[in-house]
């Protein structure tokens, strides 16, 4: 693999690859604003400059420039290197690239770095970007001096709405076009370009369009600066009391890698941030998943309910227990679903096959919708490819209605609220079991249908793994605390299985983990990434 | 009876015999010796006024009077505070008498007792301001948790709260009084008697004012 030396450090790269680009492969970051891994490279904020040594036999391109001499007083012709820009300027084997050792690039930097802040309001305590924006850590780490500017700066439009999502503000803007090259490169929607120029020039939408689609939320992340934000998360919180938690994006098969942000001293959610993983999502997620935090707290079932009354968790269980009796354990069925991890349908299927001796697997999930061929998929349920897996017997939703419209089935356990049909038609159907306990965190006909429901956690209180579409096995960590008196739905099942008088053979998230590897799924790889 | 910790013998030599007085109704009742102290009193009180009078000895009032006296009548005399004292907290007005404040929460991040809670929330629909910043639905101090550090003023942004009251808390009955709300940090005023800042404000309708939408020029 040919390499050049960054600083003396030796950084290997693919030809073709750009000095930014392999440098940050090497986990060495060369400071910029335009430049993305997963866009273009238009070089116009020149933040990236560095300093390439001429090769062996090469003049140097180079300037004799006028300057102070602060021993003497007196100006003198002194040589400046041309700088290049690192995210442009394709790699080449053996060369040397100076970029933090540099006087010259430091110089560069520091003048980038007033040159963008020129005009720039500094309105930090009303921005949402502050505590993450580049402008503010480039500036402690490149810049650190005053505005010598003492008039005043130019003002732009400010709390512009582009769009449903999306508010713009002209001000902060440093005109790093990475919203519009994301919008044309990615989303494959051309919808926003610049005008004027100089000190004048703004981001604006196409006449007569709005920013709207499905991948409008990634400008404002691909924004290094607080000028696109977005109306769901602005003005909700400051970014620097959020903790973060490498979570994995619940709203469809995809499986989106993802930072779940939350504040950790109010137990809520606040926001999705895409994470970076070359297999799934790249660098991208698309608005409904980014959206689908808000599933942490919407629809949640809480607390225990026996007959839809609220009750105590032992009551519930006792009730469970009551409904089952003198039931043959063998003619209960159990409804797996899609949208919880392996673990939870692990034991949920451990619990039907050696403690009740029960086969009658069916399978529910939420009902699938419209996808495309950048992010989306139709199907709306983050671990399809791992029920399948797991469970490859069991039968279809719609058989579970028919079967208790027969009568072939009476009694159920099953984990999950959403059907994949008519909610309304489903629990109407679902009405004809005689009884049915749900373990379930949201609410949907299988809980309303229920005798007894059991709170289970959601995604973002407890960690499991879910199998995407490509049939990746990725972990997602908690967050939160967990809501009222739920507890992860695996832990739900032991107890219950304990109340129908069975020892599970389960008691920690480890030993589930351990099971699945060995016996599921023995050569899947476990796909984390690093962020940006 | 036995002792936990037997002692050693006492030697006899050490012992000093203690006589108690007797106890009987005129010791018990402690009369005669308050008329004995009180008669100590009173001939010092006598003897001092006499010399006093005759003018042996002068009167230490007048003469630490004549000094200058150090002890002030507080609180209605208050000794002059330094420039920079740091009092109790204020938050500033702006023209409409509106706080400053646009609930950054940089004060209560950079609080080291953690003695400062704001609630921010947005303008009302129609507001100049909706849109543009927020405002502290709720700002408590705790002053009996403050230190009076100055770090929140030092990380005020916008010069919104200050320290520049020149007063510190009043010993109240109960802590809940210490709690500071926005209502009253608001209504103190500076020092100088004013409740704005000399620094200005670029307000939504300014002429300096960059604006909110692309059809409002400037």
């Amino acid at each position: 693999m040919p390499s050049f030396k960054l600083d003396g450090k030796t950084i290997p790269f693919e030809p073709g690859e750009s000095i930014i680009g392999a440098a940050r492969k090497a986990g060495v970051e060369i400071p910029h604003y335009c430049w993305h891994p997963g866009l273009s490279a238009p070089a116009n904020c020149r933040m990236c400059l560095v300093e390439i040594k001429p090769a062996a036999g090469q003049r140097p391109i180079q300037l004799d420039v006028l300057s102070l001499d602060p021993k003497t007083g007196e100006y003198k012709y002194q040589p400046k290197p041309k700088l290049q820009p690192a995210c442009q300027y394709p790699a080449v084997d053996g060369q040397e690239v100076l970029s933090d050792s540099s006087t010259h690039v430091g110089d560069a930097r520091k003048a980038v770095q007033e040159l963008l802040l020129l005009n720039h309001p500094v309105d930090c305590p009303i921005c949402d970007q502050s505590g993450e924006c580049k402008l503010q850590d480039y500036w402690l780490e490149h810049q650190k001096t005053q505005k010598r500017m003492r008039d005043e700066p130019i003002h732009k439009p400010k709390a512009v709405v582009f769009g449903p999502t999306i508010v713009y503000d002209a001000e902060r803007c440093v005109m790093c076009t990475r919203c519009i090259r994301f919008m044309e490169e990615v989303a494959k929607d051309p919808v926003l370009d610049m005008r004027e120029r100089g000190n004048l020039n703004e981001i604006s939408v196409a006449p007569g369009r709005q920013l709207d689609g499905n991948y409008t939320l990634m400008t404002e992340h691909v924004c290094p600066v607080g000028a696109l934000t977005a109306t769901d998360f602005r003005f909700k919180a400051r970014v620097w009391f959020l903790r973060s938690v490498k979570s994995v994006c619940q709203g469809c098969a995809t499986g989106c890698n993802a930072w779940l942000d939350y504040d950790p001293r109010t137990s809520s959610v606040y926001r999705y941030r895409p994470r970076e993983n070359a297999e799934v999502n790249k660098f991208w997620m698309c608005d409904p998943g980014m959206l689908s935090y808000k599933r942490a707290h919407e629809g949640r079932v809480a607390e225990p309910r026996i007959a839809g009354k609220t009750t105590t968790v032992q009551r519930a269980l006792e009730s469970a227990k009551k409904h089952f009796d003198g039931v043959p354990r063998e003619s209960i069925a159990i409804v797996f679903h899609a949208r919880y991890s392996n673990e939870d349908n692990w034991a949920l299927k451990e619990l039907a096959i050696t403690l009740l001796g029960t086969r009658m697997f069916y399978r529910s999930g939420g009902a699938p919708g419209t996808g495309d061929d950048i992010l989306i998929h139709a199907d709306k349920n983050s671990n399809t490819a791992g029920l399948n897996q797991l469970a490859p017997s069991a039968r279809p939703f719609a058989d579970l209605l028919a079967d208790i419209k027969k009568g072939a089935v009476t009694h159920a356990i099953a984990l999950g609220g959403a059907t994949p049909g008519d909610p309304e038609a489903d629990l109407a159907e679902l009405r004809g079991l005689k009884s049915l306990v749900t373990i379930s965190a949201h609410d949907g006909p299988l809980t309303k249908a229920a005798a007894v429901v059991l709170p289970a956690t959601s995604w973002a209180e407890a960690g499991g793994t879910y199998t995407n579409a490509k049939g990746l096995r990725q972990i997602s960590e908690k967050a939160i605390e967990p809501i009222g008196s739920s507890q992860p739905a695996w832990k739900v099942l032991a107890e219950l299985g304990r109340v129908l008088g069975v020892e599970p053979s389960w008691s920690k998230l480890k030993d589930i983990r351990a099971r699945l590897l060995a016996v599921e799924m023995p050569s899947q790889p476990d796909v984390s990434a690093q962020a940006e | 009876m036995g002792t936990a910790f037997p002692k050693k013998p006492v030697s006899k030599a050490a012992v000093v015999p203690v006589t108690y007085a007797d106890r009987n109704i005129s010791t018990q009742s402690f009369l005669p010796e308050i008329i004995k102290g009180l008669g100590v009193s009173m001939r010092h009180f006598f003897h001092n006024t006499r010399e006093m009078m005759r003018g042996d000895r002068p009167d230490p009032v007048t003469e630490r009077l004549d000094e200058g006296v150090t002890t002030i009548s507080y609180p209605e005399q208050k000794r002059p505070y330094p420039e920079r004292f740091r009092g109790l907290h204020r938050l500033t007005q702006r023209e409409d008498a509106s706080p400053r404040c646009v609930a950054c929460l940089c004060c209560s991040t950079a609080c080291p007792a953690q003695c400062i809670h704001i609630e921010a929330g947005e303008y009302a629909e129609g507001d100049s301001r909706r849109g543009y910043e927020r405002y502290p639905v709720k700002f408590v101090i705790d002053e009996l948790r403050c230190i009076f550090c100055g770090y929140c003023v030092e990380a005020c942004p916008c010069d919104a709260i200050r320290m520049d009251t020149g007063a510190h808390a009043a010993p109240y009955d109960t802590r809940d009084q210490f709690i500071y709300e926005k209502d009253l940090l608001i209504s103190f005023p500076g020092r100088d008697g004013s409740f704005a800042t000399d620094n200005p404000r670029h307000e939504p309708g300014d002429p300096t004012h960059p604006g909110l939408s692309r059809e409002q020029q400037h």
